[in-house]
């Protein structure tokens, strides 16, 4: 089993509680377990007795984690419960008890074909968050970045691994990469965190610099500050932050001029309403729900207050829960700063 | 288990309980279940560990406000079921385990901040919540519960005010007992009381300090008032190298009887000093290491600082600086992330004892010898932590590496240390305990510990709850039928 390969995470966690103010679900479904502990201690059982496996209220939860890895991120010796999840979300796709809704979403991201459009050096990647909800991120890079070719046409591969199918995200990752070097460029950015993650980490591509945005844009040089800064909230990416310790978000805006102002109570909560789980809104709709709602309830002033979130994917479940939550994107926060 | 899945009238009481919270908040999935049949305590978690089954609730319910705390009870004396409070679960002694399966009533629900009053300084809270979560919200209006236990990130306020809870500062800023200005409660019958809005007054006996520490036993808190502090201005820490805890005791003492006012003081003996500190925070010294801090005003940090170190000098220590005291502060949760943590296969125990001065070295040398001589594959360490006017708490751990595989023998040999050390210690005059609790582990010493007294408290469970709903077998009173 792949977990077994995570058998120092699951005897670190399974009796560990120090991390489960941080556990995104827990905090908002109240069960022990959903929490890295109550994870850890179901996927031991599975351990000692794989029939456990096949138990339907363990798959259910293990496909609610939110895998936003504050927990991980926040333990002083990192023990990789998400990776013990992804391992047990492959266990349960290879043993054939992956539930239906779950292979019907599989089945469609499956279905990927890639096209390069433009022209320029820059490679832009338009995930499908950005492209079928929001193509004013995508609208608002462009116009900053100027001459970019775009790729877009599905998932990378990410949403596939992370529901368990790894080989079927491999396969749609040869896809990508095939696109990426038809077109012969030799920068890969992308405003998708979890993307960006996939092709930092899970899928690296020979001779491909990969970007966020924030990055590219934070290359691109100094912008003319406006007279008076405006206050912000940020709601970080947990991809960028707490997978890939990735600064430059803050960096370009305060750069824009923007002051930046804790959003919540603290920096260590996950705010992204399942941003880890990369198509949460899909798999666990009433979760994402409940993760907006507590984010809404943690605002200063929701009615007022601008938020600037650090993923489309997040902008996308915060709004669809409050059509009217003042929320835009890094992109969108720099071309207002430079009166675009 | 009282009730059975497949008996209708589960089903009876399911309809009643889903009627009060909704379905959304009464859960009987095997995932929830599971993790609320295991808290910190090391017996279940060994029992889990071997492969055994657990005793699980058969229901789990999320009340959101007092009024359904009061309708589930009032199910739950009607069906006569058992009623577990469960707050982060990270209790030591077993206080909410669902013994006789029944209805865990987890009150992470319950998790708002009400009111932050600048004035008298005080916070009323939902008790349901996270006590980092609070500290958090309080801090950002400012102010802090300066409550800093090791499980902050894990317990909730309730189960602070369960059993008498404590944090690091507690020195200073005293324990939960010391915190709580009032409750709001909902006894075993279901009525909705509140107790008097100060602690300090000449009403009558204190109905605040009857329900802190009842463990769940006498109704469930729903609310409280507790006392917020400003953000002081400076905090600092200096750390020591005695030769030997003896010493390093006498500086301990000293400093709290000459009425100085630390945040903290905490003193490792040697071999917890070799073991501990040197993992943690890279001492390799022989000598029991003790750290103190103040906090407050600058100057008179500064000034208290100044007299302790004097205090300290007197036993002729290394002086290892105020560095290797801010390292202690900086790291004092790490000690208890795995795997800095004592973890199974070990079998360890936290022998948390309380006494004045005058005992508090014999105590510690009486639990010492008993499991030296008695249990020779025992290690024994410990440390003094949360020191008052008058005394202090003694952290005594014994761990043994390889304690037997049958999870039955390895239970006894793990009561059977406790029955020996705590029975040695609370005959030097000790009393367990000082922060943990009872719950189930220690429920057989109470009479021991009370003496006759113990009829008292038996006699308040009997009129409070008549039909022995609230978390019974614990603390020492009766199992249910």
């Amino acid at each position: 089993m792949n977990i077994d390969k995570y058998l120092d995470v699951i005897k670190a966690c399974r009796f560990c509680f120090m991390c489960r103010h941080l556990a995104a679900v827990g905090n908002v479904t109240f069960k022990e377990s959903d929490t890295p502990r109550g994870r850890a201690l179901l996927l031991d059982k599975v351990r000692m007795d794989s029939k456990n496996m096949k138990n339907q209220d363990y798959i259910k939860t293990i496909y609610e984690a939110e895998l936003s890895a504050s927990c991980r991120y926040h333990c002083v010796n990192h023990y990789d419960e998400v990776g013990l999840i992804l391992g047990a979300r492959q266990d349960i796709v290879e043993s054939g008890n992956a539930p239906q809704n779950i292979r019907t979403v599989a089945d469609d991201l499956k279905k990927v074909e890639f096209t390069v459009e433009g022209t320029g050096d820059v490679l832009y990647y338009i995930d499908g968050y950005t492209k079928n909800h929001q193509p004013e991120i995508a609208s608002a890079f462009l116009q900053l970045a100027g001459n970019c070719k775009t790729i877009s046409g599905g998932d990378c591969g990410k949403a596939l691994n992370v529901l368990g199918f790894a080989e079927d995200a491999s396969i749609v990752n040869e896809k990508f990469k095939k696109a990426v070097k038809a077109s012969c460029s030799s920068t890969l950015v992308t405003s998708c965190p979890a993307s960006y993650d996939a092709l930092k980490n899970d899928f690296p591509i020979d001779g491909i610099n990969v970007m966020h945005s924030s990055e590219y844009l934070l290359s691109l040089g100094s912008i003319n500050k406006p007279s008076k800064s405006i206050n912000v909230y940020c709601i970080d990416s947990d991809y960028l932050k707490n997978y890939n310790n990735l600064t430059a978000p803050r960096e370009l805006l305060k750069s824009a001029g923007y002051k930046l102002d804790m959003f919540g109570t603290n920096l260590e909560e996950s705010y992204a309403a399942g941003e880890g789980a990369v198509i949460y809104d899909e798999i666990c709709p009433e979760l994402m729900k409940k993760l907006s709602d507590r984010v809404f309830e943690l605002a200063d002033n929701p009615e007022k207050d601008l938020i600037i979130t650090f993923s489309p994917y997040t902008k996308f479940a915060l709004k669809k829960s409050k059509p009217d939550f003042n929320a835009i994107s890094i992109e969108e926060a720099i071309l207002k700063a430079k009166g675009n | 288990m009282l009730m059975s899945n497949q008996n209708y009238t589960y089903e009876m009481l399911r309809s009643e309980l889903t009627w009060v919270v909704g379905e959304d908040y009464v859960k009987t999935d095997d995932s929830d279940k599971l993790g609320h049949s295991i808290d910190y305590y090391w017996v279940p978690e060994l029992w889990h560990d071997r492969g055994q089954k657990g005793t699980v609730p058969d229901f789990i319910v999320h009340p959101g406000s007092a009024r359904e705390v009061s309708e589930i009870l009032k199910l739950a004396n009607n069906y006569g079921i058992p009623v577990i409070p469960w707050g982060g679960g990270s209790g030591s002694q077993g206080g909410a385990l669902p013994i006789y399966g029944g209805i865990i009533m987890d009150m992470k629900r319950m998790n708002k901040v009400l009111s932050i009053d600048p004035v008298s300084m005080t916070a009323t809270v939902e008790v349901g919540i996270n006590t980092q979560h609070l500290e958090w919200a309080v801090q950002k209006a400012g102010y802090s519960t300066m409550h800093f236990p090791a499980s902050i990130a894990c317990a909730t306020l309730g189960g602070f005010i369960a059993h008498r809870g404590t944090g690091v500062l507690s020195t200073k800023y005293g324990k939960m007992e010391d915190m709580i200005m009032s409750m709001e409660v909902v006894t075993p019958t279901g009525e909705i009381i509140n107790t008097l809005p100060v602690p300090r007054h000449a009403s009558g006996p204190d109905l605040t300090q009857l329900f802190l520490g009842s463990e769940g036993t006498l109704g469930v808190v729903t609310k409280a008032t507790m006392k917020i502090h400003p953000i002081p201005e400076s905090r600092k820490f200096h750390a020591f190298l005695f030769k030997n805890m003896h010493e390093a005791m006498a500086a301990g003492a000293k400093i709290m009887t000459s009425r100085l006012h630390p945040c903290v003081i905490r003193l490792y003996d040697e071999p917890e000093t070799a073991k501990l500190i040197k993992r943690v925070l890279g001492i390799d010294k022989q000598g029991a290491y003790l750290v103190f801090g103040f906090d407050g005003p600058e100057k008179m940090v500064d000034l208290e600082m100044e007299q302790a170190s004097t205090i300290a000098m007197e036993q002729k220590p290394e002086d290892l600086g105020s560095e290797m005291g801010e390292a202690w502060w900086e790291h004092r949760y790490k000690f208890f992330y795995p795997p800095y943590m004592f973890q199974l296969p070990q079998a360890f125990g936290t022998l948390d004892t309380v006494a004045t001065f005058s005992n508090i070295e014999n105590v510690y040398w009486a639990m010492k010898n008993t499991v030296k001589e008695n249990f020779p594959q025992a290690t024994f360490i410990g440390h003094f932590s949360h020191w008052y006017e008058w005394g202090c708490m003694l952290y005594a751990r014994f761990i043994i590496d390889n304690p037997p595989q049958d999870p039955h023998e390895a239970i006894a040999l793990y009561n059977k240390i406790w029955d020996m050390a705590i029975r040695a210690a609370i005959k030097e005059g000790g009393v367990i305990n000082e922060h943990h609790g009872v719950g189930l582990k220690l429920g057989r010493m109470m009479k021991d510990l009370y003496g006759p007294a113990f009829k008292i408290l038996q006699d308040i469970k009997q009129v409070l709850d008549p039909n022995n709903i609230m978390n019974p077998g614990k603390m020492g009173f009766k199992g249910a039928r």
